[in-house]
């Protein structure tokens, strides 16, 4: 019971860590303010879940999930390429709430609120991923694989390039750089792993509905990568093991189950308060958001 | 011919509400200069205590209303005391402000889940049901008081913007802080009262909600996300062009549902907002700062 218990924990980690680590790319690493992270992860959950209710194998799928979500990354950064600082982030946070008023009205495709039902587990060259245990293996490997890329990315020189358009855009397109492109390319990787993540994340419960992607769950992910640290890959691997256990004792505490939900909200809410005030660079952050 | 006069009252009186919304949040914003994204929590925060106390501990109704009021006005006061002040003396910028006022949006949304608990609430004061035919549109009696309050409180608003002392005081320092520092204007004293002023203005705008509509622990997203999209069309941080763009987000939305199926209503303001922001983001009203976009 206790391992079962364990196992799922960590499979939320796994996906947890996807998802921060691809905020991380736009947020810390490409100083991109993009609020409408959950909108990827939505969109990567949604492709994933209605291509196999379909019966596409759970690898195209998956990486269906991911390009698609890639493609509205890309097709977002455009107009919003010019917007900075506090615009771009109501711009991506009214993308959030864009993508969640559509979910929840397009309802011969996504069934509205009554949500998609009966996900299948992945099915891999024949191998059936039923088990959590498996599940979990499956998340690691992805979770690893998606921190070397990211973590090869930012420390390419592309890589450095990012962080320069970050510190200074103005600069970046004197030396002759194309900053637009640059932020672009920032925001289709970064969303191309929400997008992998939300499909992962819809195998997982195999039940999703708009109510699992608003703004709420934007809170974590957010307190994540800004606890971690801004342009910290480690604090952002920290940060999401600490913030995903922190608020599991309230289940043994014996609250019920109404309230531990708003809870959990209240403790991530809470804490990126507190952070905000006493430490904006987070734990292992180099650098502030401006 | 009936269809749209009833269309256009429906989308004013839509207005009128995305107007206080949109006021109060604008208010805020001008002297504050961040987007304070929990003011529709602290709206639907006001019309939950105007719940509790008119329904749950029977008080009477004008009462209840000035409690909900002063809750909300005191709710201003402390967050910008103990969130947002401390926040602009480490010369936090613009965007950490707006990430703070999103979880305590969070915040608010999970108190009043946990406080009053997840199911609908409604506030039985002036029936709903009863309308009133007049020249070919249809009107409620509480339709009638919400337009009329709304309209004489953003009168009095302009008023008090202009004639009043304080609200000089809060031009000036929306205007050119350093300048009506000079003065001997105390910004921080500005601040706290537009807080204080803006949050009252929400309370207001949560009591006609909570009068018209079902209560939810949600509904200070989607009332937030209208005014926002209302003072973004108008122009960000000027009153009046916040009044402007929530009546005519109000009259888009109602008469968008004759081409759109009605679940896409609340759509409707994101696309509106999303094209201001691309095109024009400085509004209708606004001035173009070339730093800030």
């Amino acid at each position: 019971m206790m391992w079962a218990y364990f196992i799922h924990l960590a499979i939320l980690i796994g996906i947890y860590l996807i998802l921060a680590l691809s905020l991380q790319l736009a947020l810390g690493y490409a100083g991109l303010v993009n609020l409408g992270h959950i909108a990827f992860f939505a969109i990567g959950a949604y492709t994933s879940a209605l291509l196999t209710l379909h019966g596409v194998p759970f690898l195209v799928a998956f990486l269906c999930a991911g390009l698609l979500a890639m493609l509205f990354g890309f097709l977002l950064s455009i107009p919003t390429n010019k917007l900075k600082g506090d615009y771009l982030a109501l711009a991506t946070l009214s993308f959030t709430f864009l993508v969640y008023a559509v979910t929840l009205n397009w309802n011969s495709l996504t069934r509205g609120a009554l949500g998609l039902a009966g996900i299948p587990k992945p099915v891999i060259f024949g191998l059936h991923i039923s088990s959590n245990l498996s599940f979990l293996i499956l998340v690691a490997i992805v979770a690893l694989i998606t921190y070397f890329i990211i973590k090869r990315v930012v420390s390419s020189p592309f890589g450095k390039v990012l962080e320069a358009t970050r510190d200074n855009e103005l600069a970046i397109r004197i030396l002759g750089k194309n900053a637009f492109k640059i932020k672009s390319l920032a925001m289709a990787m970064s969303a191309f792993f929400a997008g992998i993540a939300g499909s992962l994340y819809a195998h997982y419960i195999t039940y999703i509905d708009p109510s699992s992607f608003t703004l709420t769950q934007l809170i974590p992910i957010l307190c994540i990568v800004i606890i971690g640290g801004l342009a910290s890959l480690r604090g952002t691997i920290v940060a999401t093991i600490m913030l995903t256990l922190l608020p599991e004792p309230l289940r043994f505490i014996g609250f019920p189950s109404s309230v531990v939900g708003p809870m959990r909200q209240i403790i991530y809410a809470v804490i990126l308060l507190i952070i905000l005030l006493y430490k904006p660079k987070g734990f292992f952050g180099e650098v502030e958001i401006d | 011919m009936d269809i749209f006069l009833q269309l256009l009252v429906n989308g004013l009186i839509a207005g009128s509400i995305y107007a206080l919304v949109a006021s109060g949040f604008s208010l805020i914003y001008s002297t504050n200069k961040f987007i304070y994204f929990a003011h529709g929590g602290a709206i639907a925060f006001s019309a939950y205590v105007l719940w509790f106390l008119f329904s749950k501990l029977g008080l009477s109704f004008g009462l209840a209303v000035v409690g909900a009021i002063l809750f909300a006005s005191f709710l201003g006061y402390l967050v910008n005391a103990f969130i947002f002040k401390p926040l602009r003396n480490q010369k936090t910028s613009s965007v950490i402000l707006l990430i703070a006022s999103v979880a305590l949006l969070i915040l608010f949304e999970s108190l009043i889940l946990i406080l009053f608990g997840a199911d609908v609430k409604t506030i039985g004061f002036l029936e709903v049901s009863k309308g009133l035919s007049l020249f070919g549109f249809i009107i409620t009696p509480l339709q009638i008081f919400i337009l009329a309050t709304s309209l004489v409180l953003l009168i009095l608003l302009f008023v008090f913007m202009k004639k009043t002392r304080l609200g000089k005081a809060m031009r000036a320092v929306a205007d050119n802080k350093d300048v009506a520092e000079i003065v001997g204007i105390s910004s921080e004293n500005i601040y706290s009262w537009s807080f204080v002023i803006g949050s009252a203005i929400a309370g207001i705008a949560g009591v006609l909600v909570g009068m018209e509509q079902n209560l939810d622990p949600m509904m200070g997203s989607s009332l937030m996300v209208k005014g926002l999209a209302a003072a973004i069309v108008g122009g960000v941080g000027s009153v009046p062009g916040a009044i402007l763009g929530a009546f005519l987000l109000g009259l888009v939305e109602n008469f968008g549902i004759w081409y759109l199926p009605s679940g896409y209503k609340d759509a409707i303001a994101f696309v509106l907002l999303f094209i201001f922001l691309l095109f024009r983001p400085q509004g209708i009203l606004g001035i173009r700062k070339r730093a800030d976009i």
